[in-house]
């Protein structure tokens, strides 16, 4: 037992280690919980000329009569459809990477790997000389793909993988506008390239300035401005977030948790002759439930705040509000209608939809997943 | 078996470029002259590598005949700066509270973790608008120090430290304590050592973090001088959306340092991620 002497000198010792940090917190993270509750019960704005007073539930009653709100709400909770696409991807990228990757001869790896390398070096400089710059930039990026997995292994591929992840940003977001430009960018143009060569008329998407979305058949309200079945900017965004988080931490955590399994219960189905996708089954995806849970809870808690910076850079909340998302409305309240109490209070409203959703899977995964 | 494998990274090779696809469409347009930017094509007939010299102001873009109005390396100054001082107090904010939550009794201790916890789980952007007005009270908007400081608490970062601290062994504090140390080395000269690896991928996520935050900047700053990269590219893409080619420059120079930079630091943050458990 510590005296009552340490522990007073202990805490006075463990204030000072604490006082930056929760000085900051103080100001910056408890305080400003506390303004933005309060605050989303007045008249708080930016304007110079609106008095704050206290105006009651107003707010919110405003907010949950304004047809908009359920409108953003949904597309909301649409992005999120990419969420289990995203996760499956990891979880697959995570299983394929821990196979075993190398060949019996470890002599005979790193020979393929530098033919590969300078095979792809000679024959596209060859097309390089011959004027067929973009093949040749293919080819050789081919190559040194090749050299870089054979060499090696899972980290050469995984490197690949995390990239988009680590480079996500403003960047990023910006490449993929030229991307789906509709009319110049690669993602129609190979589509146009390949009705070309095929004779198909496959209809060349509108991406960011279209509409539609893969649920538009449904017979929804007026308010959501529905273009109809297809793709449209919202898929686009999907499509791109998926790109950029399947090589990302959920397969980061994925392959550590697949490293922990332990060998004996592969072993012992293989005594039992099972194959593949057995293994998969009855070992390797009950044994990652665990990490399974935490991705999705997370996942869960990350996309319902998110859709800022797409919606900011790419679409400004466009075309006709499909790609404005509570993030995104919070902004444009507080920020551009310089209405920071109103703002507010569809944060707080978002607070609470974030925490039912993460209790609800607080109680059924906890069953699940056998914690 | 051996054609298995042969299979197996064929496999992972066609993903790995599908992957790669829009890095190499980047690099490629951001040679291309103006008239070549609607072509399929990865590579320019005519490449143009002046483009980073139009983004960068040397020289006047071909297509208009003028200079760009923009800062393009002020913009990257300013990031690297305000990442660069986040990360330092962050680490150093976090890493000091970790050691009062891992290393030292007192009681309340697990109450002001949990409540530490207790707000991560409330979205950022339910303080941005009350720290917005703070920092409009104090007079800090569309300054560094403004971009810096409410950003440099981190209840993440405790959280991920504490965890690191946790896992180090008791004997190391007292053999620090039976040879005389002070909580103050104990901490510089034990502990901080020890948690390097967990310190490491922190400095890691925080910078990569700050560098490419967006809402608290886009908010914050109010002139061409005080923009950091992502808000710069938000104007640029503004002003001259049009012009791919020199968009896809600019984000050549945002993203290749990046990729470089995980490239050489891959080992540690990994380990890091799957260490902590943490989500980036």
């Amino acid at each position: 037992m510590t005296s009552p002497a340490t522990l007073r000198r202990n805490t006075y010792i463990a204030l000072l280690f604490l006082l930056p940090n929760l000085l900051g917190f103080l100001v910056f993270t408890f305080g400003p919980i506390i303004i933005s509750l309060a605050g989303s019960f007045t008249t708080w704005s930016l304007r110079p000329s609106v008095a704050l007073r206290f105006i009651g539930i107003q707010n919110y009653t405003d907010l949950f009569s304004d047809p908009n709100f359920y409108f953003y709400l949904y597309n909301t909770l649409y992005m999120l459809l990419g969420l289990p696409i995203g996760i499956a991807g990891s979880l697959g990228l995570a299983v394929f990477l821990s196979q075993k990757l190398d060949l019996k001869n470890p002599l005979a790896g790193k020979r393929i790997a530098l033919v590969a390398a300078i095979f792809s070096a000679v024959v596209s400089g060859f097309l390089f000389f011959i004027g067929m710059g973009s093949t040749a930039f293919l080819f050789f990026a081919l190559g040194m793909i090749t050299a870089a997995g054979i060499y090696f292994g899972s980290i050469g591929y995984r490197t690949f993988f995390y990239l988009p992840n680590f480079t996500a940003g403003a960047g990023t977001i910006l490449l993929w506008m030229q991307l789906y430009n509709p009319n110049f960018g690669l993602i129609n143009q190979t589509i146009d390239a390949f009705n070309q060569l095929t004779g198909l008329s496959i209809t060349q998407p509108g991406w960011l300035t279209s509409t539609k979305s893969l649920l538009g058949f449904l017979p929804f309200p007026d308010f959501f401005n529905n273009g109809g079945f297809g793709l449209g900017a919202r898929e686009a965004i999907m499509i791109m977030g998926i790109w950029a988080s399947i090589g990302g931490n959920n397969m980061i955590l994925y392959l550590a948790g697949i490293s922990n399994i332990p060998p004996e219960l592969y072993e012992a189905s293989d005594i039992d002759g099972a194959n593949a996708w057995q293994r998969f089954r009855y070992i390797t995806f009950p044994q990652l439930a665990p990490t399974t849970f935490f991705i999705v809870v997370m996942g869960i808690i990350g996309g319902l705040q998110g859709g800022f910076e797409q919606a900011r850079l790419m679409t400004e909340g466009g075309p006709a509000g499909v790609t404005t998302t509570l993030s995104y409305y919070i902004y444009v309240q507080g920020f551009e209608r310089l209405d920071l109490g109103y703002g507010a209070a569809v944060a707080w409203v978002l607070f609470i939809i974030i925490m039912g959703v993460t209790l609800i899977n607080w109680h059924y995964g906890k069953n699940s997943s056998g914690e | 078996m051996e054609l298995r494998t042969l299979l197996k990274h064929i496999g992972l090779i066609c993903i790995a470029i599908a992957m790669t696809l829009p890095f190499l469409w980047m690099l490629g347009s951001s040679i291309k002259p103006h008239s070549e930017i609607e072509e399929l094509s990865l590579v320019p007939r005519n490449p143009q590598p002046e483009n980073y010299g139009i983004v960068l102001r040397q020289s006047p873009d071909p297509y208009t005949g003028k200079y760009l109005d923009l800062n393009f390396p002020k913009w990257y100054f300013n990031s690297v700066f305000i990442a660069t001082w986040v990360t330092v107090l962050q680490v150093l904010t976090s890493s000091m509270a970790a050691y009062a939550f891992a290393r030292l009794q007192w009681p309340g201790r697990d109450k002001v973790f949990l409540l530490y916890l207790g707000t991560m789980m409330i979205p950022g952007i339910v303080t941005m608008l009350p720290n917005y007005q703070i920092m409009v009270q104090l007079g800090l908007v569309n300054t560094y120090q403004g971009l810096i400081i409410p950003t440099a608490f981190s209840a993440f970062g405790t959280f991920m430290l504490r965890q690191f601290m946790l896992g180090i062994p008791r004997s190391f504090d007292e053999a620090a304590e039976i040879d005389g140390a002070n909580h103050l080395q104990t901490f510089l000269e034990v502990i901080l050592p020890m948690a390097k690896p967990g310190i490491i991928a922190l400095s890691i996520l925080t910078f990569l973090g700050n560098f490419q935050s967006f809402f608290w900047p886009l908010v914050m700053v109010k002139d061409d001088a005080m923009r950091t990269l992502p808000i710069g590219l938000l104007s640029f893409q503004g002003q001259y959306g049009q012009q791919t080619e020199l968009i896809m420059a600019a984000t050549v120079m945002n993203v290749v340092p990046l990729i470089f930079l995980f490239i050489a630091m891959q080992k540690q943050l990994i380990s890091g991620i799957q260490l902590g458990g943490v989500k980036g």
